[in-house]
Parts: C-alpha cells; structure tokens; sequence
C-alpha cells in the first residue's frame, strides 16, 4: 500500500477533529491536523467548568486532556494558522495544498518562558502566549501589534529569547500534501445576537449572550457583571435566540442545557438571585441530565414563550416584553441582566470549503450528509464529515461523532489485521 | 550497591529569575547517592536531550531526577530520553520547579525549589524499573444482541476485516422493541441477510453467555446453546442488547389499564399494526397521543410519535391530537420533523400538569389544561396512544454482573466515560451500543456503532497490546485473601488464584488494569503495591522535607 494512503488530512482542530485524528493516529495513520488558529481546542476549550456542589457533567475539565494527549501524539503533526488552498485526486490518493502563516516563533523550540513577553515595549504586547493556558504553549508574534511593522528596528524579544526561537524572516509557506482521506471538522460559529436587534445585545452593557458569561467565567474565576459592584439581583435567560426561527430550522442541542447549568452555578453562588429561564421547549433529555434538573428547577422561574423586545430604562434596568401565554396579553418583567442563550450556527466560511472539497451543502447551511441522517459521509468519497459542522452537536456527541468518522477513514483505506493469538 | 543518581536542573532560559541556580545545585550535590549534578537551559530541545543521554551513559547513571516545567509538559520526551539511554523509563522523578513554584510566587523561592529537589531525590531512590510487554490478541469480535445496532456492528466489523460472532437469545434476529420504528429508509430485512450471507459473521440464535474471564485481547466466553457449552476465544465484546419498552401509567386514570384498552387505548406498535391492517372503513376520526409527561428523558418517544402522528394523518387522515409538555427537539432532523407534523395539521396540546384520562361511554377522553389556551380542552379520541419509555431488557442486569460493568440510575449500562470514550465501558475490551446505554434515537445509534468499529479496531488490528507489566501488583505472601480489591476494582482486572504455598491470593491481570490505584488505596493488609505511589516512595518525600 502507498505510504499516502495510510495518511489523512483533518481539518479543524476542534474537540472532534481531535478525537478522529487520535483515534486515526493509534490505529496507526499518519495525521496532519489542520488548525486555522494559533491554538486548537475550537469552542470546547474556550468553556469554564460549571459545578456547584455536584458536577454539572459539561465537560469543559475533560477536553484540556485530549488537546494535550493530541499534541504528544507522534504520528499528529499540528499545523497551526493553517488553511486549505487546493484539492485534487481520487479517495486514497488526494493531493492537497495548505498555506501556513508565519508565527514567527518556531514551535519546536519555544519553551514558554514569557521572557519575550515581559520585554516586548507594546502595548498590547505583540508577542505573546495567545491564551494563559494555550494549547500548544507556544508564543505567537502579532505582525500588526509588533514595532518592526511601522518600521522600527526593534529586536527585543529576539535578543532575549534564551532557545533563539524567535524568526522575524519567517514568510507565509505553502506545501503540498498526498492524503488518502479528509476528515472535515470545521465546527460552528456561535448565532450573532446583533441580528436580533430588539434584544439591544451591543447597546445595553445588561445583555450579554451565553458565550459571553461563559468567557467571562473561564477568565475571571468568579462571576464578574458588567456594570460594576453591583451583584444582579434579577436574571433573565432568554432560550433560542438563532434556534428554531425562520433562518434556524433547527434545535442547538445545547442551549437549554448550558443556560440551566449557569443558572444553578448563579443561584449556588448567590442564593438570592431570582434566575427567569424563558423558554419554547425545554430541552431536558439525556442520559445524567435529569438528576441535574431535578436537583435545581424548582430554584429557577420558568416561563413559557420567547420575548421579542427589550428595552433599556433610564435606570439601567432592562425591561422584557413578553406574551404571557395563558393570559393571552402582553406582560413586562424587569431585570439587572439578560443572558441571551445564542445557538449554533454554520460557519459563513463553509462554502469557501465547500467550493474546494466540491461539498454539497445542506439548506440550513451546515455541510450536507449522504445517504442519510447520522452519518459522516458527503457526495464526495473519501471526504467524511466530524463534528458540528455537521449539525448542532454538544461535546460528548461531538467527540462521538469525531470517533465515528474515524471508523469510515479505516473501512476506506483498510486496516491490516494483525494474525493474533 | 549506591544509587548513581544524576539530578539536571534547567532554567528554562532564565525564565525563573527568583530561583538562586547556583545555590539549588550545590544542596542537590551534597544529598547522598547524587552523582552529578548539572545546570541546563534547553533541556527539552533536541540539543539538550541529546547531552543528557551521553551524559546518563557517561557517567553510568542509573535514576534521574529532572527539576524544570510541569511533568504535564515534557515528561514524556524526558521518559524516551532515558530509554534512550538504556534506562528504564520509570527511573525518572521530576520536580516542578516552574508552573509550581517559580511562576507561582513573587520574589525569592530557592527554598521552595530546593525542598521540591530534595522530595523527587528522596523519591528516585526507591523507584523501581516498569517493563513493557507486547500481548498477542484475538481479532474475534463477540456481538451481544440481535436488533438494529447488533447487526449493524457486525456488518461494519466485517467490513474491516473482523470476524464478529453475533450471539442473540431470542430464534430469530430483529425482534426486540423499536425494530419496527421508521428508520428513515434504513431496510432491516435486507441488513438481516446480509449479515446471515457474510461469510465472515457466526450468527448463533438461541445463545446465551454463561461465563466470561479473561482480559481485553484474551477474553474466554462459555456460550450455551441447546443444551451445550462451548467455550471461545475474543478479543473483544460489544453488548448491543437494546431495551424494552412498557406504556407508562403516568396520568392516574390509567390503573384500570384493562378497561382502557377496551377503549381504545394502544401502543405504538400496536398503532403501527393497525395503520397498516386497518380498513379505511374502520379508521378511527379522532386519535389522541401522550408524550413527555411521565419523563423527562424522552428523546425516543418523540421520534416515534411525531412520526406515527404523521403517518395517521396522511393515511387515515384522522384528526389528531398531542398531548404533551414539551418537545424533546435535540436530536438531528427532529425539529424539522416537529414542523412537518404541525404543518399537516396535527395538533399540540402543551400542558404543564398530566392530563386527566377516562372512559365515558365507552371511549377514552383525555382533559387537560392547556397553557396557550389558558383553559382546559377535552378530548374524546377513538384511540389513544399511551406514552412509552424504554427500559433496560431483562438480561441486562445478569450480562452486567457477568461482565463487571455497571448499571445507571435507569438501569442501562453505565459508559466509563461518555465525555471521551463514548462507547467504552469500565471494562477494557468490552463495548456498549445504542439502546442498551439509554434512551437513544437512531442518529446517536448511528454514531454508536461507528465509534465501536473505531474503538474495536483501534484495540484489535495491531494483533498485538503493549502493557506496563505488574505496575501494580499484589505480594502473594501479605494477602489475607479477603476480597477487599477484588470487590471495589472498577475494571474486573482482579481475580483470585491459588499460589505456590496453597494458598488464594489476589491477583491483578495488566492487562485489564487501568492503574486508577483504588485498589492499592483501600487493601487493608498493605499487600497491594502502585509503582511510583508506593507507601515508601511517599514516605521518603515527606521526610525529605520533614
């Protein structure tokens, strides 16, 4: 068999690229993991833990160990700010291009030392880790921020860099690669909560969406509101916002989830919060989800129906306008903050892919399946489908779907059985 | 004979300014067995592991002890550098000096640093080399079950090259509940025979499991059928043993169940037998459903309903009514689904409390307050299709005492970690698939058997597993034999074996034993020992800094 053949391309390195290319990688094929950022982990990475007195079962603490095992892996080789540029060949044998931008920190040798970080003169700083606990721990130099580009001679941080890790000559490089199979696993982008104007997300500091408090937990530690000192005494969710609309025939599988999990960690770290979920459907299935819910809904008002309005008062409250169902009128409910639980969303950079790979795409804008439902494979043989880019997917789902797509890679190119005992 | 323990401090390129290096070394110099000790900057750079390993040979270092970045870092490459070298790989202790004590403190920490040494050479000592071995295994695949997932694993096990055995204890295969459920165009009857034409599928029907021992790669599995056992060789099982399901009370008013049914009161797959049975003359007007009141887990049963509600709309046209508090949406195509089914004209009922179902002259009516009305609707329905949860089958809990895996709250099996290894289970070798783990729908079914092929593969078709050998081992002449370790080992890795003095002492298989280090932690007579965790090596870094 041709050594290309037993080599794969995934592209994303979010939670499910990762788990097809450690489960393509232990079963023996060469990996090359595609990462268009500077960092992998997609959105998995980005979440904070959400337990109170009991595990919450979100995953965030599980994901940092599969980054790390995928970095150490020997037969992963990560490429970093990288993208694909051309796509050729018959499954089996796919020629690929993908351009790498320069980082100017040669990974091999950077150590994370932060001794470039504390001299860099900028502000910000235009080298530095891209996040305190970054996967790879690799400095990465911002060509914008850093002085060289206006002009100046600075060499700071290459002077001081004890390993010589720093390379201001890097250029943008462009390679070929020779791939029996594609695994495309590009994730999702989060709904922008701009395009629902009514609910001010962007012009009322109270309104924030789920991402942002989840961001915002993970960096701080601690519940940390806009708006100063004072504690929110009253919270709103409001469920499906970019979910189940006219642009969005789709449920996101998460959302219910992650607002009930942040609303408990609110209620158990401020008991006197009164936390409002307004709501469609309430997503409550899955296996150990109900003894999460029957532990807290009774200490979370749940209302049926999504408000469409909300108006900043002159005190900074936000008034939420709502159709109280039963009643059949009009009802307005005062808060200090609304979270706005945003979906999942396909990325808007699917159909450059898409015009690449020669993928169809499906009319939700996800990429499209073939023959059916719950499967990994696209029109095009050879090309298999992980994670949600897909289809919305929560993280367990989306590391089993992950896994799933490795197993079509394995009936595609073969894997030699060993005669055993 | 002394240790020769070489200690390599490295800097990290003067990225720890408040540590004193100098002052660190000559501490470490003085402690007894050191045999050198050297400053680096670059330790984990291919130049500096390059210099260790002529250093180890060089001096003929037999343990080394690394002050740098957290283990979590680069202590693998560190545990090659020593194998590269001739050393055994556990002969290494490292002491974080950066992330833990460096990086964690303002101003100077040399006494910090110097105590977190002295621990890992305290440490060093004591450790013992931990050799690998490579175990042959069976590529036979055992199949547990024989519905929808059971058969579908094995296919996809052929595929790869796997010879799977399908063992199934009812006579015939896709009998179980929900095989009759639409599966968006996927034909069981077809897959049905093609299994039974694969030359590489065994199908044994009226099979069941009387015992099975052994480890992943190694297992040995008693089968009986018609009276007779065989015992056979796998390198692997999946259970895809699939539920039951059972109509749920639920709304009080369903105790008298027998008069209910008189009334017209049907499960789904009876609905699914009298949709494609019953006359048009005999076609009911009105049919009523319930769904998500008894639970709040009912991912299953909103698939079936909204396709049967479909289905009675378009071929009988009858009116029809949902009964429910919410749509369980989070599955793939559900919500679209959902839309199609309103879309056609089927109603739903939302109602926060159950509704209240009784007969009235003969037919069932069901009431309920329903929220966007704000007032109670009644409906008097010519059938009602009652709400149906699946449940764990029988067997399930006799196959899960025999393998040693766990049960959930509900009774299904118990995965070792849904996050990671969606399929695993505590078990090394012995894999869960759809129904059986919980309340399912087809899409995560779906993705259920393709990860098992990828896990099954994974473990099987290098031929071969590398294990750490006895990391974990029981000294046969301090077991009392009381079965403490054998009773909490999450991994059955632990069994009872007669030893040379006549005795019974426990003894861990390395090959199912996942090193979690429970069993050391709880064995009352001390007689189980963790390498690198034993008591001594413990002991020695509390006094090294005591």
């Amino acid at each position: 068999m041709k050594a290309e053949s037993r080599s794969v391309l995934v592209i994303g390195a979010g939670i499910s690229g990762i788990s097809s290319a450690l489960e393509l990688a232990s079963a023996g094929f060469g990996v090359h993991l595609l990462e268009r950022d500077a960092v992998i982990g997609g959105h998995a990475a980005s979440f904070p833990c959400k337990a109170t007195n009991i595990c919450a079962e979100c995953s965030a603490c599980v994901v940092s160990d599969k980054l790390r095992e995928a970095v150490q892996h020997p037969r992963i080789r990560l490429l970093t700010g990288s993208t694909l540029k051309e796509f050729r060949g018959e499954p089996g044998d796919f020629r690929v291009r993908i351009a790498q931008e320069p980082r100017y920190v040669d990974g091999e040798r950077c150590i994370a030392c932060g001794l470039c970080t504390d001299i860099c003169p900028t502000d910000p700083k235009a080298i530095c880790l891209p996040q305190a606990d970054a996967v790879p721990l690799i400095h990465v130099l911002d060509e914008k921020l850093c002085l060289r580009s206006k002009g100046k001679e600075c060499e700071l941080c290459r002077d001081i860099c004890p390993t010589k890790a720093i390379e201001f000559n890097r250029k943008r490089r462009e390679e070929e690669l020779s791939v029996g199979a594609v695994v495309v696993a590009t994730g999702f982008e989060v709904f922008d909560a701009k395009k629902k104007g009514s609910l001010g997300y962007g012009r009322y500091p109270g309104v924030l969406t789920g991402l942002d408090l989840e961001h915002l937990l993970r960096r701080e530690g601690v519940l940390r509101f806009p708006g100063g000192d004072k504690e929110p005494a009253r919270i709103a969710f409001i469920q499906c916002v970019g979910s189940r609309d006219e642009g969005h025939p789709y449920c996101s599988h998460v959302c219910c989830k992650y607002a009930m999990k942040l609303a408990a960690l609110i209620r158990h770290r401020s008991p006197d919060t009164l936390v409002t979920i307004f709501y469609i459907d309430l997503q409550t299935a899955g296996k150990g989800f109900a003894r999460f819910f029957d532990e807290y809904k009774s200490d979370i008002r749940f209302v049926r129906g999504v408000p469409v309005e909300i108006m900043q008062a002159a005190s900074g409250e936000l008034e939420v306008k709502f159709e109280d169902i039963s009643q059949g009128r009009v009802r307005r409910d005062t808060f200090d903050l609304v979270v706005l639980s945003v979906g999942i969303s396909p990325r808007t950079d699917s159909w450059d892919l898409a015009r690449i790979l020669g993928l169809d795409m499906a009319d939700d804008g996800f990429f499209d399946t073939a023959p059916s439902i719950g499967s990994n494979d696209t029109s095009v043989s050879g090309i298999f489908l992980a994670g949600t880019c897909q289809g919305p997917k929560d993280i367990p789902d989306s590391v089993a779907h992950g896994a799933a797509a490795a197993s079509r890679v394995m009936e595609l190119l073969g894997v030699p059985v060993q005669a055993g005992g | 004979m002394e240790a020769r323990i070489g200690v390599l401090i490295c800097d990290c390129g003067q990225g720890m300014q408040n540590i004193d290096f100098g002052a660190l070394a000559r501490q470490a110099a003085d402690l007894p067995g050191v045999t050198s000790v050297n400053l680096s900057s670059d330790l984990c750079l291919d130049e500096g592991t390059k210099k260790m390993v002529s250093l180890i040979k060089d001096e003929n270092l037999d343990r080394v002890v690394i002050a740098a970045c957290s283990p979590d870092m680069k202590e693998h490459i560190f545990r090659d550098m020593l194998e590269k070298a001739g050393l055994n790989g556990n002969l290494l202790s490292m002491a974080n000096i950066r992330e833990q004590c460096s990086w964690a403190h303002d101003g100077e920490v040399t006494d910090k640093a110097a105590d977190l040494l002295r621990m890992a050479i305290g440490r060093v000592r004591l450790l013992r080399p931990v050799e690998h071995r490579e175990f042959p295994v069976s590529t036979e695949v055992l199949v547990v079950g024989g519905g929808f997932s059971a058969i579908s694993t094995a296919l996809r096990l052929s595929g790869v090259g796997l010879r799977t055995t399908v063992l199934e204890s009812e006579p015939v295969l896709g009998e179980g509940a929900g095989e009759k459920e639409d599966l968006h165009g996927l034909d069981r009857g077809s897959m049905i025979a093609a299994a039974e034409r694969d030359g590489n599928i065994d199908i044994l029907t009226c099979a069941r499991i009387a015992s099975v021992e052994g480890a992943p790669g190694d297992f040995t599995v008693t089968m009986r059928t018609d009276g007779t056992e065989t015992a056979r060789k796998f390198g692997a099982i999946v259970l895809a043993t699939g539920f039951r399901t059972e109509l749920t009370p639920g709304p009080d008013a369903l105790i008298d169940a027998r008069e209910l049914c008189s009334a017209g009161v049907v499960s789904q797959e009876q609905l699914l037998g009298m949709l494609s049975n019953l006359g048009l003359e005999a076609r009911p007007a009105i049919v009523g459903f319930l769904l998500d009141l008894a639970d709040e887990n009912s991912r299953f049963t909103t698939l079936a309903t909204l396709n049967n509600a479909l289905a009675v709309k378009s071929r009988w046209g009858s009116e029809v009514y949902v009964f429910c508090k919410d749509v369980k949406v989070d599955s793939e195509g559900t919500e679209r689904l959902y839309r199609e089914t309103r879309e056609c004209g089927v109603v739903f009922l939302k109602c926060d409390s159950a509704p209240e179902v009784t007969v009235d002259n003969g037919k069932v009516r069901v009431e309920a307050r329903d929220v966007f009305l704000g007032d109670d609707a009644a409906i008097t329905c010519d059938l009602l299709v009652a709400e149906e949860l699946p449940f764990p089958v029988q067997e399930t809990e006799v196959l899960g005492s025999m393998f040693g895996v766990r049960l959930d709250s509900g009774g299904f099996y118990q995965d070792e970690n849904v996050h990671l290894y969606p399929v695993d289970s505590e078990r090394k070798g012995v894999f869960f698939v759809g129904g059986c783990r919980g309340n399912w729908d087809i899409v995560r079914v779906l993705t259920d058997v393709s990860s098992v092929v990828t896990s099954v593969c994974g473990l099987l078709c290098p031929g071969s597993i590398q294990v750490d050998v006895e990391k974990v081992r029981v000294d046969p002449q301090k077991c009392v034999a009381c079965l403490t370790c054998i009773r909490v080992c999450p991994h059955s890795a632990i069994q009872l074996v007669r030893v040379d003095s006549g005795r019974d002492a426990a003894v861990i298989s390395d090959l199912a034993c996942d090193a979690c280090g429970v069993c050391a932690a709880i064995c009352p007579a001390k007689a189980i020992e963790f390498e690198g965790y034993r008591d001594d090596e413990i002991l020695a870094q509390i006094e090294a800094v005591g």
